[in-house]
């Protein structure tokens, strides 16, 4: 019974969507994450008769011949590229994306990575840092008595200080940008890393060629929409419970030519 | 053995494959671009020799596919495109051009557009579509046509076929008999297509091969008994 194994394909592929509708629902409040979506796709068909075999001299042909289809898997787990919303936190060094690209962060290993998440720190050394450490690729570091920091939506940092009305500039943030985003592979902790299938990472200035524009003062919220994930749960619970029928039905044909003898 | 239980065995052969089919059928009820599976049951008549009359047996001897329209979910990502009403995407794999309705895109590093496997999607000439990296809004138009941030760079190819579509794997068809450009396709960005499959209808149809499963087999089972009792009374009278 083929559709034993059949079915059984089809619960994997449901259980899955679930893990996966499961994650974006907790990362709801997670800072600049973006939902993911499972897409099936059918495997092999066994060729029992094909299309297109002759049937007699005279050239007949089957005209649709017989394939089964051995069930689905998943064919990938995509990124959706929509921005979330923004929400304004009035944190100086809180930055939100207004577009496309990513910041550059180093990881202790010496690697870089990238990401979404805005939410900017001062290390003890007065560099810029993310929540987790991890320093901004363009070294920027803030002088310890600058009483504030701006950053425009170009990306450039000034430093401003109490005894002096000229603003001392810092440098420039830069923005990173990849063919295809979704390619790039999750490191957790709202961190990517660059892969063969996203190309190589094109550093720009923000706002600039296409570029999103740096906001300072804002985060980047979570893009889940929990209702549109709430529906799919729903149609990925009914689609496991339709295939758990199936193994049912395959059983009791089984029990059936059993009972022959 | 008797020609009852050859006939009920042949109809059994042909269900337990039907119900393979319904298992598919639910199996995909989520792959986008997924078309429903269907069996189609004929008679085989055996001539049983002279004077008798001819035996007539149903078995599986071909299958088809509802192409009807699956629905359109909207999903917003760029690159999702859902055709409305005939025709077909084209891809280029390593077996030759197949056509599939499943439009989930993406850009592959060289900025190519390309199926979820990585295949190149053609554009309406028949090329590759290369789409530029700056551009920062790809609007895809009702017919295909691609334009980036207001400049017209190439337009997605919608095709359709005169001949037989075999099943390849990753909802891809092969086109047996060749291609054309088909001029009145309609897509729609942002958007994919979902299975065409409706699980009220696989249910029932599984409950239907189920018991004609069963019917069969409790035939077989009677076709036993008579055989039995046949023997019986034959040694009996002897």
């Amino acid at each position: 019974m083929k559709s034993l194994q059949i079915a059984a394909t089809g619960m994997a592929a449901q259980q899955m969507r679930v893990d996966v509708i499961s994650n974006n629902i907790a990362n709801m409040s997670t800072a600049a994450y973006r939902p993911r979506t499972a897409e099936f796709t059918d495997l092999a068909y066994q060729q029992v008769v094909s299309p297109g075999t002759i049937t007699s001299q005279t050239g007949n042909l089957v005209p649709a011949g017989i394939q089964i289809g051995t069930g689905v898997r998943p064919s990938t787990v995509s990124m959706e590229l929509t921005q979330g919303a923004l929400r304004e936190t009035g944190n100086e060094l809180d930055l939100a994306i207004d577009g496309r690209g990513f910041l550059e962060v180093t990881l202790p290993s010496g690697e870089t990575a990238f990401t979404r998440d805005g939410k900017l720190n001062r290390s003890a050394d007065g560099e810029i840092v993310t929540s987790e450490g991890y320093a901004l690729t363009d070294g920027i570091v803030i002088p310890a008595d600058a009483a504030s920091v701006s950053i425009s939506r170009d990306g450039e940092v000034v430093a401003y200080f109490n005894n002096q009305v000229q603003g001392q500039p810092l440098g420039t943030l830069s923005l990173v940008r990849f063919v295809n985003e979704k390619g790039l592979q999750a490191l957790g902790d709202n961190m990517f890393r660059e892969t063969e299938a996203s190309g190589t990472a094109n550093r720009l200035a923000p706002n600039s060629e296409g570029m999103g524009a740096l906001r300072q003062g804002f985060l980047e919220d979570s893009g889940v929409d929990v209702v549109a994930e709430i529906s799919d749960l729903i149609e990925a619970q009914r689609g496991y419970e339709l295939n758990s029928k199936v193994i049912t039905a395959s059983d009791e044909m089984l029990a059936a030519t059993t009972r022959l003898r | 053995m008797s020609n009852a239980v050859y006939i009920s065995l042949g109809r059994q052969a042909g269900l337990a494959q039907e119900l393979s089919m319904v298992a598919n059928n639910l199996a995909n009820s989520s792959t986008t671009g997924y078309k429903t599976d269907r069996a189609i049951f004929s008679e085989y008549i055996q001539a049983s020799g002279n004077e008798d009359p001819s035996i007539s047996m149903g078995w599986l001897s071909a299958h088809t596919y509802e192409l009807s329209q699956g629905a359109v979910q909207a999903t917003g990502n760029t690159y999702d495109l859902a055709l409305q009403g005939d025709g077909f995407f084209a891809v280029e794999t390593d077996r030759g051009v197949r056509l599939t309705r499943a439009g989930h895109f993406q850009q592959d590093p060289a900025g190519r557009l390309t199926d979820a496997q990585g295949n190149t999607v053609l554009g309406a000439g028949g090329n590759q579509i290369t789409i530029p990296d700056n551009a920062s809004l790809i609007t895809i138009g009702a017919d295909g046509s691609i334009s980036a941030d207001g400049q017209l760079i190439d337009r997605v190819g919608v095709f359709e076929t005169e001949g037989d579509l075999v099943r390849d794997a990753d909802t891809l068809f092969e086109p047996l008999a060749g291609y054309a450009p088909f001029e009145a396709g309609q897509m729609i960005q942002g958007a994919l297509e979902q299975s065409n499959v409706s699980p009220v209808e696989e249910i029932a149809r599984m409950i239907a091969v189920q018991r004609a499963y069963e019917a069969g087999q409790s035939m077989m089972e009677r076709e036993d008994q008579r055989i039995t009792q046949l023997i019986t009374t034959l040694r009996n009278n002897t």
